[in-house]
């Protein structure tokens, strides 16, 4: 911890020497800040179809009179979760491309069908009424009664200059891609990561929550200095934007910690790259108090990667879990041991504040005795009847979670 | 397949994992027979210039790069063919027979360069090559083996990443070589065309 945060300190003390006239080295950008002799790298995805019988169901632990079954499996690369009116599951994805939908078949089997392919990381989906929209790099796609229209689907809306989102160039290669979801005020809510793992940029371009219109106009920043937020959600009574964070790499195995935030007004600053979990950075503080900037609202621990999070509003549950915020952590890379790859709960009350600790809520993905995984929880969504999706990234299933008292 | 199938299949795949892997790699070869094995050369090491050497190469980056192929994000013309609509199975075999050979030089591999080689050692460190391709060099999971490779087609794929007109299943490489001159290129294809 200490030796890693001293060389930091060196490295941005170089990197501050107005000696250093020549163009920075390249590195990849998720390798800024790196220690010398460190072997980790981000996990590869898997892009072909894992068999039923290797999806690890077997594998889930839930409390006492939760069940978990695969409600649909097939699918490389399962992401992001939206619902149809008609109760089709669109799921968006990273590096293969595709769009995927899953309907219900009459005897309650399900089938899934590619409805969009050869996209630049097509992760953000998300319903307006009847049309789809699909957030990919940097392309805005919107798909008209796309229920109606699942074996062909037709040519869709190109709304990519009307939201005028930052290319994947522009980005560094580094966050680019979307989490998208659609606000109680009917306003498209997305994230504009970070254009590396920790850096000097333009705060009023990059790390954001950004609202539109549906059409692309009126963009308004919601949250600022926030690193990468691949969740959001609004509290179901307060209406207030709740959001996960990627907190920056390579500051050691113990700092900082990912975190949860409740974005009280808009505009509020998170602090990013100046602090993380209410502590300056080590290279990129800049004199910034942390005191200045919105604290989180719970710390979701170091490099556990917490991604979708939705509210739980259901009634299938224990009363219990009302308004409880359900985490996807997909687990770390960035860690010598991993941590996470699991679905965790942080209850709220009525009046939109935490109540408790984050506890464990899906486990058994993580082997920690030979430091192995089985699936990536990525998103979490809930059903009409009050059970949970989760999607598993690393298998392409959709994992259903049940509750009998 | 029956439900009988099935549990038989399981059965062996779980106790004789190693018989279940051999099969995938003779299917592979059966696969790669006269239609792989035209361009990417006999044992996995071409013989053509601008195609790639396929012997030793990790197995899921050549599964994550055919898949990429056949999905369009990565462009081939030349492979489109014989990646149209390609089972996830086919890919995952064809993988398993090329990684199970064993990688080397082409072997109309030119002389090496002395000085050419050292500059493009000393691109080594500026551009952090063994930050993903561990110091061997060999790669690991979809980081592909960057040694036993031929020059022209490594000169290509770096100049192909500095330009935008390849991506892999993330940008990383698109970062790493931004603004790379040509001559720093050549230099470190011709390094790592003769590690061996």
């Amino acid at each position: 911890m200490k030796f890693p945060r001293l060389i930091l300190g060196l490295l941005a003390a170089c990197v501050a020497a107005p000696a250093l006239a020549q163009p920075a080295p390249a590195v990849p950008g998720w390798a800024v800040g790196r220690p010398d002799g460190s072997t980790l790298a981000p996990h590869a995805p898997r892009l072909t179809v894992t068999p039923l019988e290797q999806v690890p169901v077997g594998q889930v632990r839930l409390p006492a009179g939760f069940h978990a079954e695969v409600y649909a499996h097939g699918m490389p690369g399962a992401r992001m979760m939206t619902e149809g009116p008609g109760g089709t599951i669109f799921v968006g994805t990273r590096a293969i491309g595709r769009v995927y939908a899953v309907s219900k078949n009459a005897d309650g089997t399900t089938r899934t069908r590619v409805i969009a392919q050869g996209l630049t990381q097509p992760n953000g989906v998300v319903m307006v009424g009847t049309s789809l929209y699909v957030f990919a790099v940097n392309r805005v796609l919107r798909y008209d009664n796309i229920e109606q229209h699942l074996d062909a689907v037709p040519a869709p809306v190109e709304l990519t200059s009307a939201y005028g989102l930052p290319t994947v160039e522009e980005h560094g290669g580094n966050h680019h891609w979307k989490f998208t979801i659609l606000g109680p005020d009917g306003r498209i809510y997305t994230n504009v990561g970070a254009p590396c793992n920790v850096c000097e940029f333009d705060r009023n371009r990059f790390a954001l929550l950004v609202s539109f219109k549906t059409d692309g106009s009126d963009r308004r920043v919601e949250a600022r200095g926030i690193r990468n937020s691949v969740g959001m959600a609004h509290h179901p009574v307060t209406r207030a934007l709740w959001a996960t964070t990627n907190a920056r790499d390579w500051a050691g195995d113990d700092w900082p910690q990912d975190t949860l935030h409740h974005i009280r007004r808009p505009g509020q600053d998170i602090g990013f790259p100046f602090c993380s979990t209410g502590q300056s950075d080590p290279q990129f503080n800049a004199g910034r108090n942390c005191a200045d900037f919105a604290r989180a609202e719970a710390e979701l621990g170091n490099h556990t990667a917490a991604l979708g999070m939705r509210f739980y509003t259901g009634t299938m549950f224990p009363e219990s879990y009302r308004n409880a915020i359900f985490i996807a952590r997909h687990g770390s890379w960035n860690r010598n041991r991993l941590v996470a790859y699991d679905v965790v709960v942080a209850r709220t009350d009525a009046n939109g504040n935490t109540v408790g600790g984050v506890e464990e809520f899906m486990t058994g993905f993580r082997n920690d005795a030979e430091q192995k995984f089985s699936d990536r929880p990525t998103d979490v969504h809930m059903l009409r009847d009050g059970s949970m999706l989760v999607s598993g990234e690393q298998t392409g299933a959709l994992y259903r979670i049940t509750y009998r008292r | 397949m029956s439900i009988r199938a099935f549990l038989v299949a399981a059965v062996l795949a779980a106790t004789i994992p190693d018989i279940a892997a051999a099969q995938d790699r003779a299917r592979g070869e059966q696969l790669a027979a006269g239609r792989c094995t035209a361009c990417h050369g006999e044992n996995g090491r071409s013989q053509l210039e601008g195609i790639p050497s396929l012997a030793g190469q990790q197995p899921l980056f050549m599964v994550t790069q055919m898949i990429l192929m056949r999905e369009g994000i990565r462009q081939v013309p030349a492979m489109v063919p014989f990646v149209d609509r390609i089972a996830d199975k086919d890919v995952e075999d064809l993988a398993a027979y090329y990684a199970s050979l064993a990688a080397g030089p082409a072997e109309d591999r030119s002389p090496r360069d002395a000085a050419l080689a050292a500059r493009g050692e000393a691109q080594m460190a500026t551009r952090h090559c063994t930050v993903c391709h561990l110091p061997t060099l060999q790669g690991r999971e979809q980081i592909p083996r960057i040694t036993g490779q031929r020059e022209e087609f490594l000169a290509h794929t770096l100049a192909a990443y500095r330009d935008g007109s390849r991506v892999g299943a993330d940008p990383q490489m698109n970062d790493a070589v931004r603004g790379m001159p040509d001559a720093d290129i050549a230099a470190l294809a011709h390094y790592l065309a003769h590690r061996d």
